[in-house]
């Protein structure tokens, strides 16, 4: 047995587990602002992803899926890495973990209402040449994409929020349209998509470098919470260098 | 024989590297850039299309095909049409930001981001173009946000929409391909249409969709916006009437020429009362272009014989006007330091050939006498007044909008300076600021100098090709 064979009847094999663990990998995205967690759920996502699309083009093609959604998470790794988590925050250890903050729970609320709507709509859907599976799974991942989109405005958890979107879509598109040409041209077209927001998330996380101690923080219902910006790349997280402050400029 | 399309991206690739390489010496980079942007303008201007030519000792083919697999890049008479004037746009624009200092990398990326124009307009299968789009929106991004960290909005929004949107289009794609398999279910054409209007509704960004024109006008340097502007969307449109032409089924799935006006419309009003109430220089620009904008569609809505050739006129026009503001809005920005209405005063006293520019540019795009703007404006207002005299009205109340906005900007410009002294507009800044007065002035009291280059465009975009 090849490695791809072995690869497809591991797919065919797990994949409702795969379409529920790539359900769960969203979750992490859109509702947690630890940074680590969010690129774990991308990660998770991708891995999924690839043995879910091994049912429906060639193993090597899908595996490229796996393949730039590590490039593209090694890259937002290394911009909010760059911009340093709780400890560059100066919060003390019993601060970092477990944290849940306010908007935490309304993006948890949210996430509920997508399942709400994703239970009472996915027997109405019909994509062709789709299975009731794949079907559940493209559902899914627009709707929390979409959502992902509407609830975040810094790059990374909206970069991402795209990606799954476009996860979801890639997952209609290949079963529909098989053809080498088009996967090569929208999985770069992926990488290229996660330069521009690893980009962005390091232009974000760079702004605003003063902080005010945690203990004074008024919550920002416009934004996180200062507890929640030390946890995310952004303008509440101090940066440990600015030496990339000019950008490809 | 070399293939038009290949040696264009080539050259383009080449001189992009080249100007990266020199991007330290500004003035050089912006010369190049701009030289190279103006000779292939001319190049394709006059080259002859359908037989081979000499360039530089070699033999080219401009109209020739570049294939690869499915995809094949053609150069066309309307496609010639539509690069002629984007790099037309580019030489000046590329001029423009040196003087008014819009970030070194505009130089580079922006003939990169010409290039991916380029694939767009001459790319085919059609429903693959979206793609060069999306890769556009990337490279954009770095135009928009220039190395600056902090507000991350506008480029974010520049990207987010036109990659929603490519999903739409490769489904529809596949819907058109099965609808001949089973010629007498008109379902794949229904949906097919359905999924090319979302993805158009994304791509165009009329309002309510228009958010990142307001956010790009308050982040990204003025000119680089406009540029971005006048470009892209020139881009998209030509791109919808590619899509109309070759899919006509698509044009009896939705009345798209009544969705174009009422959207045209409804962008032209939000647009001109907002930019009524802007406090910045940029994001008045950016309403001013979001009102200018939805005049354009309404022209392209309009259709039959006369309709076509506005647009094109107005295209060129709201060009000449969008830079001239732009120009005038960078150079204001960048001596004052701030764009807000309540830090540029005194303005007028140290550079009142950049405030010149500002205003006369808002005027244009709102459409005033004596500016370059008006003639192509009366002659839509009078098209749209045949349709519905209402329409015509209500495009009249966002023009007004638009110069209240601009008269607001041009006031806050006088009186003493209100903070430390301000270095005067140094004269090479000030003679392109008259220059492009000047050229608005002139378009408008002669408005016939137009007349030549719209009917050279008019003629191939009536048979436009797929």
């Amino acid at each position: 047995m090849s490695l791809s064979d072995f690869f497809r009847q591991l797919s065919l094999l797990i994949g409702t587990p795969a379409v529920v663990l790539a359900a769960a990998a969203t979750i992490l995205i859109v509702v947690p602002r630890d940074w680590r967690v969010v690129l774990f759920g991308y990660a998770l996502l991708t891995v999924m992803l690839s043995l879910l699309l091994s049912q429906v083009i060639p193993t090597e093609w899908a595996l490229q899926q796996a393949v730039v959604g590590g490039l593209v998470a090694v890259m937002l790794y290394l911009s909010a890495r760059q911009l340093g988590g709780p400890a560059a925050a100066g919060l003390s250890p019993s601060a970092r973990w477990p944290r849940v903050a306010s908007l935490t729970s309304f993006r948890a609320l949210a996430v509920g209402l997508v399942v709400v709507a994703f239970l009472a709509v996915r027997e109405t859907v019909e994509i062709p040449l789709l299975t009731p599976l794949f079907r559940d799974a493209v559902l899914w991942l627009v709707l929390i994409g979409l959502v992902g989109l509407a609830l975040h405005a810094e790059p990374l958890h909206a970069g991402l929020s795209l990606l799954t979107f476009l996860g979801g879509a890639q997952l209609v598109i290949f079963t529909l349209i098989q053809r080498q040409m088009l996967v090569g041209i929208l999985q770069g077209g992926q990488v290229l998509l996660g330069l521009a927001i690893a980009y962005l998330v390091v232009a974000h996380g760079l702004a605003a470098p003063s902080r005010a101690p945690v203990s004074e923080a008024l919550p920002d219902f416009d934004g996180p919470t200062a507890e929640e910006g030390a946890l995310m790349p952004g303008p509440g997280a101090a940066p440990e260098s600015s030496a990339a402050a000019g950008g490809s400029a | 024989m070399i293939s038009g399309p290949l040696l264009l991206l080539i050259l383009l690739f080449a001189v992009a590297v080249a100007v990266y390489l020199l991007r330290r010496l500004e003035p050089l980079a912006a010369l190049i850039a701009s030289i190279a942007s103006a000779l292939i303008a001319v190049g394709l201007w006059r080259l002859p299309l359908d037989a081979p030519a000499r360039v530089a000792g070699r033999p080219v083919n401009l109209g020739m095909p570049l294939t690869w697999e499915d995809i094949t890049l053609r150069i066309t008479p309307s496609s010639r049409a539509l690069l002629v004037f984007l790099f037309a746009m580019a030489a000046v624009a590329f001029i423009l930001a040196w003087r008014t200092y819009q970030g070194r990398s505009f130089y580079p990326f922006g003939l990169l981001l010409l290039a991916l124009w380029s694939m767009v307009v001459l790319l085919q299968p059609l429903t693959l173009t979206p793609l060069a789009v999306v890769l556009a929106a990337v490279l954009s991004v770095f135009l928009i946000q220039a190395g600056r960290p902090g507000d991350t909005q506008g480029a974010w929004r520049q990207l987010l929409f036109p990659a929603l949107a490519v999903p739409f289009f490769l489904l529809a794609a596949w819907y058109i391909e099965q609808a001949p398999l089973n010629p007498d279910d008109t379902s794949p054409y229904q949906v097919a249409g359905w999924l090319l209007i979302i993805g158009f509704a994304l791509l165009l960004q009329p309002a309510p969709l228009h958010v990142a024109v307001p956010a790009v006008a308050g982040q990204a340097p003025p000119v680089v916006a406009a540029f971005l502007w006048a470009g892209g969307q020139a881009v998209t449109l030509f791109l919808l009437q590619r899509f109309l032409v070759t899919y006509p089924w698509l044009s009896d799935a939705l009345d798209s020429a009544q969705w174009l006006l009422w959207l045209g419309i409804f962008t032209a009003i939000l647009g001109g009362v907002m930019a009524g109430a802007q406090q910045r220089l940029g994001r008045l620009l950016g309403y001013a272009a979001l009102f200018d904008y939805g005049v354009l569609i309404v022209a392209l809505g309009l259709r039959g014989t006369a309709g076509l050739p506005t647009a094109i006129w107005l295209l060129v026009t709201r060009t000449v006007a969008l830079l001239t503001m732009a120009a005038g809005a960078a150079a204001i920005r960048h001596y004052m330091t701030s764009d807000a209405f309540d830090r540029i005063r005194g303005a007028s006293s140290r550079m009142p050939w950049a405030v010149a520019a500002m205003i006369a540019g808002g005027f244009g795009l709102a459409g005033l006498p004596l500016t370059a703007q008006f003639a192509s404006r009366w002659a839509l207002l009078q098209l749209v007044a045949e349709v519905d005299p209402r329409w015509a009205l209500l495009l009249l109340a966002g023009a007004l909008g638009v110069t209240v906005g601009v008269a607001r900007a041009g006031q806050a410009t006088f009186g003493e300076l209100s903070h430390s002294p301000v270095e005067r507009e140094p004269a090479v800044t000030a003679v392109i600021a008259g220059l492009l007065v000047l050229l608005g002035v002139c378009l408008a009291i002669f408005p016939q100098m137009l007349t030549g280059p719209v009917a050279a465009v008019i003629l191939p975009l009536s048979v436009l090709e797929p």
